[in-house]
C-alpha cells in the first residue's frame, strides 16, 4: 500500500523546469504512528498506514476507534502522539486541508431548514468555486438526488441524507474522499447504488477511505482493508487474504447428539480438533480449522453410530473475530 | 467575515421560537412603558415619567432583556452548531477559524442590538414622554454597546463548555447581580455597569435616575478588553475545536 521511497543518494535528473511534478512519494493519506487518548481512555494505539487511489475498507467492531481515526484524518482531532498528514500536510488546524478532502460525517445531522439543493450549493459557495450552481447540479447528479433537491432536508429519509450529504462531500471535486459509516440506514437499493457510486469515484483516481462494522458491506466494496480492534491497527491488505484469516480461525461449537461422549472419543483423535470438552452435559469443540471440521464432522458421527442433533457455533460475534486477529 | 456563513446564521437563529420568545421578552417592556404611557396621558402629570423610564430600562431592559436576548443568541450563534453537529459541514471548508468566528460574532452581536435597542428605544420614548435630554438615546447606546460585548462572551462560553448557557446565567444572576451589589471591586468586570456608565455618560438626566457606578472611561477601556478578550479566545479555541470523541 505504501509508495515506495526513493532511494537515498539518487537525485532525479534536473530536466527541463516545465512541470514541477508533485512528488509521487507523497501518499495521498498518511498515518505514522498514532496514538489519541481521552484522559486514561486510549482510542488509538500506534497506528500507522498510508494510503494512495482506491477503495479501502476501515473495518472494525463499534467503539474500536473507526470514528476516532477518521477524525484525526479529516484535522477535527488532534493525534496525541504520531503525524495524520493529508498529501504531506498535517490536518490539524489547517482548513486549507479540505480542498483536498471531502468528508461525510456519521451523524445524521444536516441544516434541515435548508433544501438539499440549497445545502450542497452553500457547500460550494463555502468552498469558493467559481460556479457553485454548477458544481451543485454535477454532484447532486452523482448521488442522484436531482429529482427530490428541492426538497427540505427535514424531509429526507435517512438514505436521501447521506446522499445529499455525499454530495456536499464531492461539490468540490475533491482527490480524497473519508466516509463515516455511509451505508447506515440505506436500504439495500441504496447501498448497492452508493457502492456504484464510490467505485466509481475511485475509479476516476481518487481515494477513497470508508469506514464500517460490516464485514459483508467492507467485502463487497473495498480492493484493501484496515482492520481496526480496540483501537490497534489488526489487520491490513488485500480483502480476500483477511476474509480467510477470518474463516480459518479455532472455531467454538456445542454439540448436541445422541452420543455425546461417543462422539467426543472419535473428534478427540482429529487433526483439525484442538480440544474437547464435556460439561453439565454439553458437549463443546473447539477446532483450529473451520473448513476441515465441518467438511469431516457428518461422516464421523455416522461411522461411530451416532447421530448429530444440532451444531452450534458458539463464538460469532464480530468481536470474537476481530479479537482473534489481534491475538495472531 | 463569510456571506454564505452569515446567512445561514441568520436563519438558523431567526428561523425558529426563539426569535419569537425574544420578540415576546422586548414586547413586555415596550407594553409596560405603554399602559404607563396611557395611565400619565389619562391623569394628565407628566411629572416622575423620566424617573420612572429610567427605572424600566434599568431594571428591565439592560439586567433582563439586553443579557437574555445575548445570551439566546450568543450561544447559539456557534455553539448549537456544535452540539447538533452541524457544525462540522461548516468547519470542513477551507475558511479560516478566525472568519467564521468573527461572522457568527458580527451577526448574533447585529441581532442582538435590533432585538434589544428598538425595545428599548420605544419603550423609552413611551415611558419618558420624548427623548429626556438624551436619557432615551444614552440608553439605547448603552444597549447596543453591552449587547455587543455580552455577545462576545457568551460566544466564547460557547466555545469553552457545551454548558454555556448555565454559565451565561451564573454570570449574569450571580456575579452581575448578586456579587456586584456587595462588592465594588466585581463591578468592573460586569457589563451591565459598563453600560449604565455609557447610558449616564450620554444622558443629561439627573444622576438619581442612573445607578452608573463606573467611569466611563474605566468602563470603555474593561468593554474593549472584555470584547477583544472574549473574540481572541473563541477564535482560538475555534482553530483548536475537536469533534468529541466515541469513547467519551
Amino acid at each position: 500500500m505504501t509508495d515506495p521511497t526513493p532511494i537515498a543518494g539518487v537525485e532525479p535528473a534536473p530536466a527541463e523546469p516545465v512541470v514541477p511534478a508533485e512528488p509521487v512519494t507523497t501518499p495521498a493519506l498518511a498515518v505514522d504512528h498514532v496514538s489519541r487518548w481521552y484522559g486514561n481512555v486510549v482510542a488509538i494505539n500506534d497506528v500507522s498506514f498510508s494510503l494512495s487511489g482506491g477503495v479501502t475498507g476501515l473495518l472494525g467492531p463499534n467503539g474500536a476507534g473507526k470514528s476516532t481515526l477518521l477524525h484525526m484524518l479529516s484535522g477535527f482531532l488532534r493525534p496525541s502522539t504520531g503525524s495524520v498528514a493529508v498529501e504531506g500536510t498535517p490536518t490539524f488546524g489547517n482548513p486549507e486541508v479540505y480542498r483536498r478532502i471531502g468528508l461525510v460525517p456519521e451523524r445524521e445531522s444536516a441544516y434541515t431548514f435548508l433544501t438539499g439543493r440549497e445545502f450542497v450549493t452553500a457547500s460550494a459557495r463555502l468552498h469558493q468555486l467559481a460556479d457553485p450552481e454548477a458544481a451543485a447540479t454535477r454532484a447532486i447528479g452523482h448521488v442522484e438526488m436531482a429529482a427530490t433537491e428541492d426538497r427540505r432536508i427535514g424531509t429526507y429519509s435517512k438514505g436521501m441524507r447521506q446522499r445529499i450529504k455525499v454530495a456536499s462531500a464531492l461539490v468540490h471535486d475533491p482527490p480524497i474522499l473519508l466516509l463515516d459509516e455511509p451505508f447506515n440506514g440505506m436500504d439495500p437499493r441504496q447501498r448497492l447504488h452508493m457502492m456504484e457510486l464510490l467505485r466509481r469515484m475511485a475509479a476516476e483516481g481518487r481515494t477513497i477511505l470508508f469506514s464500517s462494522h460490516i464485514l459483508e458491506e467492507v467485502g463487497r466494496l473495498a480492493e484493501q482493508v484496515l482492520v481496526i480492534v480496540a483501537g490497534r491497527l489488526a489487520a491490513s491488505g488485500d480483502f480476500r487474504e483477511i476474509r480467510r484469516l477470518m474463516t480459518d480461525r479455532p472455531h467454538t461449537f456445542t454439540v448436541r447428539s445422541s452420543d455425546d461422549r461417543a462422539l467426543a472419543a472419535v473428534l478427540v483423535t482429529q487433526p483439525s480438533i484442538a480440544g474437547v470438552s464435556l460439561d453439565d452435559g454439553m458437549l463443546t469443540v473447539r477446532s483450529t480449522d473451520f473448513g476441515a471440521f465441518s467438511r469431516s464432522v457428518t461422516g464421523l458421527a455416522r461411522r461411530a453410530g451416532v447421530s448429530l442433533h444440532e451444531l452450534l457455533p458458539t463464538d460469532e460475534s464480530l468481536e470474537s473475530v476481530f479479537s482473534y486477529l489481534v491475538r495472531r | 467575515m463569510n456571506a454564505v456563513i452569515a446567512r445561514l446564521t441568520l436563519r438558523q437563529l431567526l428561523g425558529r421560537r426563539r426569535l419569537l420568545l425574544l420578540l415576546l421578552l422586548g414586547g413586555l417592556m415596550v407594553l409596560v412603558a405603554l399602559i404607563y404611557f396611557l395611565n400619565r396621558a389619562a391623569s394628565g402629570g407628566e411629572a416622575g415619567s423620566e424617573r420612572f423610564a429610567g427605572r424600566l430600562l434599568q431594571n428591565f431592559g439592560l439586567a433582563v432583556l439586553m443579557p437574555l436576548v445575548a445570551l439566546l443568541l450568543g450561544t447559539a450563534a456557534l455553539g448549537a452548531e456544535i452540539e447538533d453537529g452541524t457544525a462540522v459541514y461548516l468547519l470542513a471548508k477551507p475558511i479560516s477559524r478566525t472568519s467564521v468566528v468573527l461572522t457568527k460574532l458580527v451577526v448574533a452581536a447585529g441581532g442582538a442590538v435590533l432585538l434589544t435597542g428598538v425595545p428599548v428605544l420605544l419603550a423609552g420614548l413611551l415611558a419618558a414622554h420624548g427623548p429626556a435630554d438624551g436619557l432615551v438615546l444614552g440608553f439605547v447606546v448603552a444597549a447596543a454597546v453591552g449587547s455587543v460585548i455580552y455577545v462576545a462572551m457568551f460566544l466564547a462560553f460557547s466555545l469553552l463548555t457545551s454548558r454555556a448557557l448555565i454559565f451565561g446565567l451564573l454570570y449574569v444572576l450571580v456575579w452581575e447581580g448578586l456579587l456586584a451589589g456587595l462588592f465594588a471591586g466585581t463591578r468592573v468586570l460586569s457589563v451591565r455597569q459598563i453600560t449604565l456608565a455609557v447610558a449616564d455618560a450620554l444622558s443629561d438626566a439627573p444622576t438619581t435616575v442612573l445607578d452608573a457606578q463606573l467611569d466611563l472611561t474605566t468602563a470603555l477601556v474593561v468593554g474593549a478588553i472584555l470584547l477583544v478578550g472574549a473574540t481572541a479566545l473563541a477564535i482560538r479555541r475555534l482553530q483548536r475545536f475537536e469533534i468529541a470523541g466515541e469513547t467519551v
